[in-house]
């Protein structure tokens, strides 16, 4: 125990600047608290800096690169090649604009904004270590929103040249000739993708029987075809072994193989950053994957809270950020409770996926009776003029007609999931969206035809007559 | 080794009973580690280790009343570091009421939009209890708002809800008086046995009080659930107090002398986990409408979370008690010794009352006034409580600033 060291005193202090705890501290502020922000990186996190942000700039640069195909169909030739250095230009300049932005916000809000590592010192303190000097803090309440990192694969542990986790994988300044992606999920399955564009060739591992495997089955079966189109491989019920002189080693159901693989991404999961806080000095409980309980109103124990990819549910900046909301509020003695109808989960593949709220099963199962629909997405006009085929709009509605769910996989659906979400949020019908004025053409159009269909009226499918 | 005596916890303490050992004998313990709950007549209060070690001995049990400087535990100090993993292990045998872990289950389907959702959680609303009155029984704001405006409706079949938790829980046999409870007990006892009270009781039109309220709260955004029904009570009382200052006095112990008092401290009673606390807003004269809804948030956080202070407690010259918030309508409430007067509200229900010659159902709320007939008779007392009728049936006065309010408005 340090004995006498002098501590600075805030009312809120959040520990972490990614998606969630800048959110927090600018809400806190508005509610008239003096806030102090924590942060070992830069502001935005990993979303803003390695994650998110950066892989969407790489996935755009990928889809221009691969329009050639397309461009020709409509009687223009494209000639396309990337240079990953520009490309990283490019998401470096993102990264800047976006970060300087929130900084901007920070400042104007008079955040007091802190470099360093946190850890809790004692219960009711936390020490700040900025590599040079140890700063101690003092505060009403903390707000804990510290993310999540890669987890590791035994035998296949990240090095940087070889074996790269998604932030490698972002930098890297040339492109490998192979690419092995272990871990089908959405982060495996965005960057399998954008790189299969880009001209690499992507071999996709993945343990269970489908991609995107905590998804509809539909959507990953989207994914999987148009990776097929693209020259990838893709391995289904693999497990990813070692790495060998020129690949990877694994194991199918047949037996093991040996693939090429010039560079090998790991994206198997993440865990969340609780293990190096101090939190066993305090009452703060962790259940056996390291996330910390809380209750609604993300309070962990008295005077700490926390959000994000630390807490349960989906690891979403989305979700770290309403997450936000709910804490900063608590924090500040306004009551508060994280209580959303559906977090909506959406994939920057090929095609797009979108997924918001309860499945067929889990409304059946939950809410006892449910009425699903699936529209094909080649009813779209708007589908067709963008050059795309395929994609599937499915909705769910309860017992009393109400939307409760809403999956997608087609062109730029992540823009649709927002819409779906409302209606659920505010306990909209079937009916409701149907009579809805979706202007045409657009890709929402889907929405309004899926909403029909599930009501029993659609009017751009057919029911062949038996 | 270090002999921990009572420490003088606040002014004027002399004795305090030991409710609660918070660590064991035997256990360690870190600097400023909570090891003992002590009850004054004022507060729960928290007696922190003043070292690291390990506390070697409880001086007395559970119960046991202790004066200024007697030996509370035994502290065998290491005059140095305590491993980190002991500290650790020290820090969790002290364990407050924790929150319950939400069930790690997925999503929770309720028939409410978020703005309406966030509105019931900052009224403290429970969505379950309200019926929707929109599409497919979905809750709009409109239903919450009348759930708090007009808690009849769906509270008043009385004796169907649900008991706060653990309210009236308690296995057959005999409970130690200790704690707030004995402190509540002495204390009512005394008021009981001493003071000659009188009460006298009225409704009040609450329309335009929850008008106000309401338009109030719109404006509010952040801070609405601030605004409390009590707020206005209080504030009401103490515009009162003003225009009658005797009623704002203290009797001493032998009833010889009445004190009035310049400053206008209100306790307002709060239901806790732990029993009835009194926490008191000082200078409420001088306090407007949102200053005083803050301060009140503050001191009901500070006691439900049991962290009000013993200064947090003391220094009130009147009382203010809405047993209307836990559903009651009537009740001749107790003075809390020295005060002379102590107003009590019931709870605001629509009922058919007389507006000029036409039978309307309007939002009523009970007040009944208790005052000290040794100090107090009945005309001031009927004087009192018809100002602070008139003040909440016409509450647009209540936001005048506290340094130009004069009834001559």
């Amino acid at each position: 125990m340090v004995v006498g060291e002098v501590a600075s005193a805030t009312d809120v202090l959040v520990v972490g600047a990614g998606p969630g705890g800048y959110a927090a501290a600018l809400r806190a502020r508005q509610l008239g608290r003096r806030v102090t922000l924590v942060e070992k990186a830069a502001v935005g996190g990993i979303c803003l800096n390695e994650g998110c942000i950066p892989s969407k700039v790489l996935i755009h640069a990928a889809e221009l690169a691969s329009m050639g195909a397309m461009a020709a169909d409509f009687g223009v030739t494209l000639e396309a090649s990337a240079d990953l250095k520009a490309v990283r230009a490019s998401m470096e300049r993102t990264i800047g604009g976006l970060g300087r932005g929130v900084d901007a916000l920070l400042a104007a809000a008079e955040v007091e904004r802190v470099s360093g590592i946190a850890r809790f010192s004692r219960p009711d303190r936390i020490v700040v270590d900025d590599g040079e000097r140890v700063r101690h803090f003092e505060f009403e309440e903390v707000i804990l929103a510290t993310g999540s990192r890669p987890v590791a694969l035994r035998g296949l542990e990240r090095d940087g040249e070889r074996v790269l986790d998604s932030t490698d994988l972002l930098r890297l300044s040339s492109m490998p000739a192979s690419l092995a992606v272990v871990g089908g999920g959405y982060i495996g399955v965005e960057l399998g993708t954008a790189f299969a564009k880009l001209g690499a060739r992507v071999c996709m591992v993945e343990a269970c029987d489908r991609l995107l495997p905590l998804m509809r089955p539909f959507q990953g079966e989207a994914v999987q075809r148009r990776l097929a189109s693209l020259g990838a491989r893709v391995m289904l019920g693999t497990q990813a072994r070692e790495l060998t002189q020129g690949g990877l080693r694994v194991e199918t159901a047949a037996g093991p193989e040996e693939i090429e693989a010039a560079k090998i991404l790991v994206a198997v999961g993440r865990v969340p950053n609780t293990d190096d806080l101090g939190l066993e000095l305090t009452e703060v409980e962790l259940d056996d994957g390291g996330l910390v309980l809380v209750d609604g109103s993300r309070r962990a124990c008295p005077h700490i809270l926390a959000i994000g990819d630390i807490t349960d549910g989906p690891a979403l900046a989305h979700k770290a950020t309403a997450e936000a909301e709910v804490a900063a509020s608590t924090a500040c003695g306004v009551a508060a409770s994280f209580d959303p109808q559906a977090i909506p989960e959406v994939v920057f593949s090929d095609p797009e996926i979108a997924s918001v709220g309860w499945t067929p099963e889990s409304a059946e199962r939950e809410l006892g009776a449910a009425r699903s629909f699936r529209l094909p997405l080649s009813a779209s006009a708007r589908a067709r003029t963008l050059g795309s085929r395929g994609g599937l709009v499915e909705m769910i509605v309860d017992g009393d007609g109400a939307l409760v769910g809403v999956h997608m996989a087609g062109a730029h659906v992540s823009e649709l999931a927002a819409e779906a979400a409302l209606a659920i949020e505010m306990g909209a019908s079937a009916e409701d969206l149907a009579l809805t004025i979706h202007p045409h053409p657009t890709m929402s159009e889907a929405l309004a035809e899926a909403a029909w269909g599930v009501i029993g009226r659609p009017l751009h499918a057919m029911r062949p007559k038996v | 080794m270090i002999e921990f005596r009572l420490p003088d916890v606040g002014e004027g303490l002399e004795e305090a009973e030991v409710v609660q050992w918070l660590v064991a004998e035997g256990a360690s313990v870190v600097r400023d580690q909570a090891v003992v709950e002590i009850q004054t007549d004022k507060a729960l209060v928290e007696i922190p280790a003043p070292a690291a070690g390990v506390v070697a001995r409880h001086a007395v049990a559970t119960g046991v009343m202790l004066r200024v400087g007697d030996l509370l535990f035994v502290l065998d100090g290491d005059n140095g570091e305590v491993p980190a993993e002991v500290e650790a292990k020290a820090a969790r045998a002290v364990a407050p009421p924790r929150p319950a872990p939400s069930p790690r289950s997925a999503l929770r389907r309720v028939k409410a939009a978020p703005a309406v959702r966030r509105l019931a959680t900052e009224l403290g609303v429970d969505l379950a209890t309200v019926a929707g009155s929109g599409p497919s029984g979905r809750v709009e704001a409109a239903d919450v708002r009348a759930r708090v405006a007009a808690p009849a409706a769906a509270a008043e079949p009385s004796g169907a809800g649900e008991p706060r938790e653990g309210l009236g829980q308690a296995l057959v046999g005999n409970l130690p008086l200790v704690g707030l409870r004995r402190a509540t007990a002495e204390i009512m006892t005394r008021a009981w046995r001493e003071i000659p009270h009188i009460h006298g009781s009225d409704e009040i039109d609450a329309t335009a009080l929850l008008d106000l309220r309401r338009r109030l709260q719109d404006r509010a955004g952040e801070s609405r659930s601030q605004l409390t029904v009590t707020v206005f009570l209080v504030l009401a009382a103490a515009r009162a107090l003003k225009r009658y200052p005797l009623v704002n006095a203290s009797i001493s112990s032998d009833a010889r002398a009445i004190e009035v008092h310049g400053e206008v401290n209100i306790g307002f009673a709060a239901a806790t986990p732990d029993g009835l606390v009194v926490p008191v807003v000082k200078g409420v004269d001088t306090l407007g409408l949102p200053e005083l809804a803050r301060e009140m948030e503050r001191l009901r956080g500070l006691a439900r979370s049991r962290k009000a202070t013993p200064d947090d407690l003391r220094g009130g010259s009147f009382t203010v008690t809405n047993y209307g918030s836990l559903g009651g309508r009537f009740a001749t409430p107790i003075l809390l010794p020295p005060q002379v007067g102590i107003l009590g509200f019931g709870a605001i229900r629509e009922r058919a009352i007389a507006v000029a010659g036409r039978v309307e159902a309007r939002p009523t709320l009970p007040i009944c006034f208790g005052a000290d007939h040794r100090v107090i008779d009945g005309d001031l007392s009927v004087a009192f409580q018809e100002t602070v009728k008139d003040l909440l049936s016409r509450p647009a006065e209540l936001l005048i600033d506290p340094r130009h309010f004069d009834f001559k408005v």
